[in-house]
């Protein structure tokens, strides 16, 4: 009884038949698993980076704050509180007087120093425009109440761009310089060249620097001269300690978060590996099969032309193609992806040669069966569990060289892992 | 008779390719990409009124006059005046005579035969021969060895051990690596002023690089400088030892594995032929021309595959390393290095090739009919 329905077929079979079939091999549960995992992370990427990521990449502007060549924030909890933390400042009081036409606003907050590595710098941001165009800059005066009784004060400085750094302005050293020699009788305590910041969690014990641990209280004042009182507010004010850890995997010399960057690598790296694997499955599998299945001259020329794919040199071909028109990641992952696949067509079609002399098919071609009807139900299904494993095999294989195109700094403006393991910062140059 | 006719079509199709890939290159370089050359020649052109500028009082029309003058004589020894399909031909012309133009390199890479790239190409060579060439055969020789030994001890632990290592390397970029073995035997080891530590990268120690650019037979007659060599090295090659000897021993334990279940396998052990015996003519003999032809097969493509950022990594002085200096490091692109490496490359790989169809022929009896 024939059926009367037609049925959605893909390479001849039924979807619940490619189901079927891919989970009964063991390299189709390893395809399953290695999906899944970067298919959850992608997601996760997808969902919590911003979606202009590569630009935010390389702005330098946006990772200004952290530390450079940071290790990650999690050796604290193996070797004890040495190195202090990232702290963006958030529970701070914030207080607004006017006198005399100018707006004093005084902002006080408490830190705990615990640490054996204290912060390399404060910053003072000031996410508010109107802070360029002033005619005369507010100014911040700033006290630190120190555990041990004493007090340091800093400032005036001048608050004119967005991003206040507390530590490198020579008041600043000079003051702290200052500070020690008049309470421990040491001069030139901060090295030319090099934040303050450090030295105002120190104390001196025998004459050396030893860390002072303790609540910090901090009191910053800034004074507003002009009209527009309202340039420092509440909304617009943040305080950022930068720490020496940070993050999940720390920081590189831009101080980028690397974990950020690794995340935004996965979406980029499954799109590409699964676009170059799916190109050079579906090509492998139509010439070899037709390769394969219609022997003679058709046979002959398809071989020729994957001789030729396989001989093809394709990197270099690469590098000069990049180099010449400036193709992007895309491009060259379609490049590569389009010339390899003729190893893979030569497999599967010596696969199907094989295939074609058994007995079976031959009673199945006695018996009436059409070419389709062998291709469906003869080969297909002996093949299925090969091209998944070139599936899988080719996915790395993707990852890995779109990686070494971008170490080589080819074709590259988005964020991939290759990135990553760049220890010059040639590669985002780009 | 038949063989003769399947060397020449081998021999036919080798050429043919070579000749696409040429004119590939070529039309791209004569076609779309003749703006970059463009480009290039308004640079050269500003240094040259610059020149003149300070030297000499000309007014703006003058200047404007010379530019112009200078723009155009230039596209003329360029042949950009030509139609592309004159240029194509003639950039082919030129690529098969070996003559291959100048370079626009830096001059902290020592100033090979006036930039000439011939020259500078010649002088990579033999970094690339001596770390790529010599660490695949070095590695393949290692791996072979160490895959029929796990081979032939079947499922025990070295063997399954031997096939982890196999899977981990297969994984692992070589470049990547590199980079971990320099943080830790070149940057720690001189942190912890450890006595021996090695180099952070380069061929040679600053002293000898001018010898090894011009005459680097002449450095194995010195022995310091032989030793130094050797130095820099031991980091490059290592990392590419441990990379590459994981897929050889996987590879020619596979291969050695099909072998000896073959009935003749089974036969001369029946017959109670030593083992040596067993070894040697009965599993390894028939496993010869495969192994032997991937040992080749691979040569011409570590040219290009992951040995070119490998030498980048290391600072060696070879064909990868010319090549991404060539792209990134000079202010434009080096367009004369990058074709002329490719048509090398390329060259030099399908010499490679045909040399590996002949091997494969003599050591395949089977193939001579």
């Amino acid at each position: 009884m024939a059926r009367k329905q037609r049925e959605f077929r893909i390479l001849g079979m039924t979807p619940s038949e490619i189901v079927r079939e891919f989970f009964s091999s063991g390299t189709g549960k390893v395809a399953a698993a290695l999906f899944i995992v970067l298919i959850v992370v992608s997601v996760y990427a997808l969902v919590t980076l911003p979606p202009n990521f590569a630009r935010v990449w390389n702005n330098p502007k946006y990772w200004q704050l952290n530390p450079q060549y940071a290790p990650p924030a999690w050796i604290d909890s193996i070797m004890g509180p040495v190195y202090s933390p990232q702290i963006y400042v958030n529970d701070y009081t914030f207080t607004v007087q006017h006198q005399d036409g100018v707006t004093y606003i005084t902002v006080t907050f408490n830190v705990n120093y615990e640490y054996d590595k204290p912060w390399n710098e404060i910053f003072i941001v000031i996410n508010n425009p109107a802070i360029y165009s002033m005619s005369q800059p507010p100014v911040v005066s700033i006290t630190i109440y120190r555990p041990d009784g004493s007090k340091i004060t800093l400032g005036p400085l001048p608050i004119n761009t967005r991003v206040t750094t507390l530590g490198v302005s020579p008041e600043v050293v000079s003051q702290v310089n200052l500070f020690y020699s008049e309470e421990y009788h040491i001069s030139d305590v901060v090295p030319t060249g090099s934040s303050a910041t450090p030295y105002l969690f120190y104390t001196v014990d025998d004459g050396k620097l030893v860390p002072l641990k303790g609540p910090y209280r901090f009191t910053m004042v800034f004074y507003v001269f002009s009209q527009n009182s309202s340039v420092i507010n509440r909304k617009d004010l943040e305080i950022v300690l930068q720490g020496q850890i940070y993050g999940l995997m720390g920081t590189d010399n831009e101080g980028h978060d690397l974990w950020l960057g690794l995340l935004a690598g996965f979406p980029i790296d499954l799109a590409v590996g699964l676009l170059s694997a799916l190109i050079i499955v579906v090509i492998a599998v139509i010439i070899g099969i037709v390769a394969g299945f219609y022997s003679g001259l058709i046979d002959e020329a398809l071989m020729r032309l994957t001789d030729f794919v396989i001989l093809l040199p394709a990197f270099p071909l690469l590098i000069v193609f990049s180099v010449l028109f400036g193709w992007s990641i895309w491009d060259a992952v379609i490049f590569l992806a389009i010339v390899s696949w003729g190893a893979s067509a030569r497999i599967i079609r010596a696969m199907i040669m094989q295939i074609r002399n058994a007995q079976y098919i031959e009673s199945a071609v006695i018996a009436g069966a059409s070419r389709m009807w062998i291709l469906r139900n003869h080969i297909l299904p002996q093949i299925i569990p090969f091209i998944l494993y070139l599936l899988v095999t080719n996915v790395p294989g993707a990852i890995l060289t779109l990686s070494s195109i971008n170490f080589l700094g080819l074709a590259g403006s988005d964020t991939q892992h290759g990135v990553h393991y760049s220890t010059t910062p040639m590669s985002l140059a780009h | 008779m038949g063989l003769a006719r399947t060397l020449a079509v081998r021999a036919a199709t080798l050429v043919v390719l070579l000749f696409i890939v040429l004119f590939v290159i070529s039309f791209a370089l004569a076609g779309p990409a003749s703006k970059i050359l463009k480009d290039e020649i308004m640079m050269e052109t500003k240094s040259i009124i610059r020149q003149l500028m300070l030297h000499g009082h000309y007014n703006s029309t003058q200047i404007q006059q010379l530019q112009t003058q200078i723009v155009t004589e230039l596209e003329n020894a360029y042949g950009l005046n030509k139609p592309p399909a004159i240029r194509t031909l003639y950039i082919m012309y030129n690529m098969i005579v070996f003559n291959w133009g100048y370079a626009y390199f830096p001059s902290e890479y020592g100033n090979v035969g006036g930039g000439k790239v011939v020259d500078i190409i010649l002088s990579a060579l033999p970094g690339t021969i001596l770390l790529d060439t010599f660490g695949i055969l070095l590695s393949a020789f290692i791996g072979i060895e160490i895959g029929l030994r796990s081979a032939l001890k079947y499922g025990s632990k070295s063997d399954r051990a031997v096939m982890y290592y196999a899977a981990l390397s297969n994984g692992i970029p070589q470049w990547w690596l590199g980079i971990v073995m320099l943080l830790v035997f070149s940057f720690y080891l001189a942190q912890i002023h450890s006595p021996i530590y090695f180099p952070t990268g380069g061929i040679i120690s600053p002293r000898y690089y001018e010898l090894w650019l011009t005459d680097p037979i002449k450095v194995f007659a010195i022995p310091q400088a032989a030793l130094d060599l050797l130095w820099h090295l031991i980091l490059p090659l290592v990392t590419v030892l441990i990379i590459n000897i994981g897929g050889w021993a996987y590879f020619a334990r596979t291969v050695v594995l099909n072998i000896s279940q073959e009935d003749f396998v089974t036969f001369a052990k029946i017959k109670g032929l030593p083992e040596g015996h067993v070894v040697n003519r009965y599993i390894l003999r028939p496993a010869a021309p495969s192994i032997l032809t991937s040992v080749f097969i691979t040569i011409p493509f570590i040219i290009f595959g992951g040995f070119l950022v490998t030498e980048m990594v290391f600072h060696w002085w070879g064909l990868g390393y010319v090549y991404n200096i060539a792209i990134v490091q000079s202010p434009t692109p080096d367009l004369p290095v990058v074709v002329a490496l490719t048509y090398a490359s390329t060259l030099l790989y399908i010499v490679i090739i045909f040399i590996m169809e002949i091997v494969y022929i003599m050591l395949d009896p089977r193939l001579r009919e």
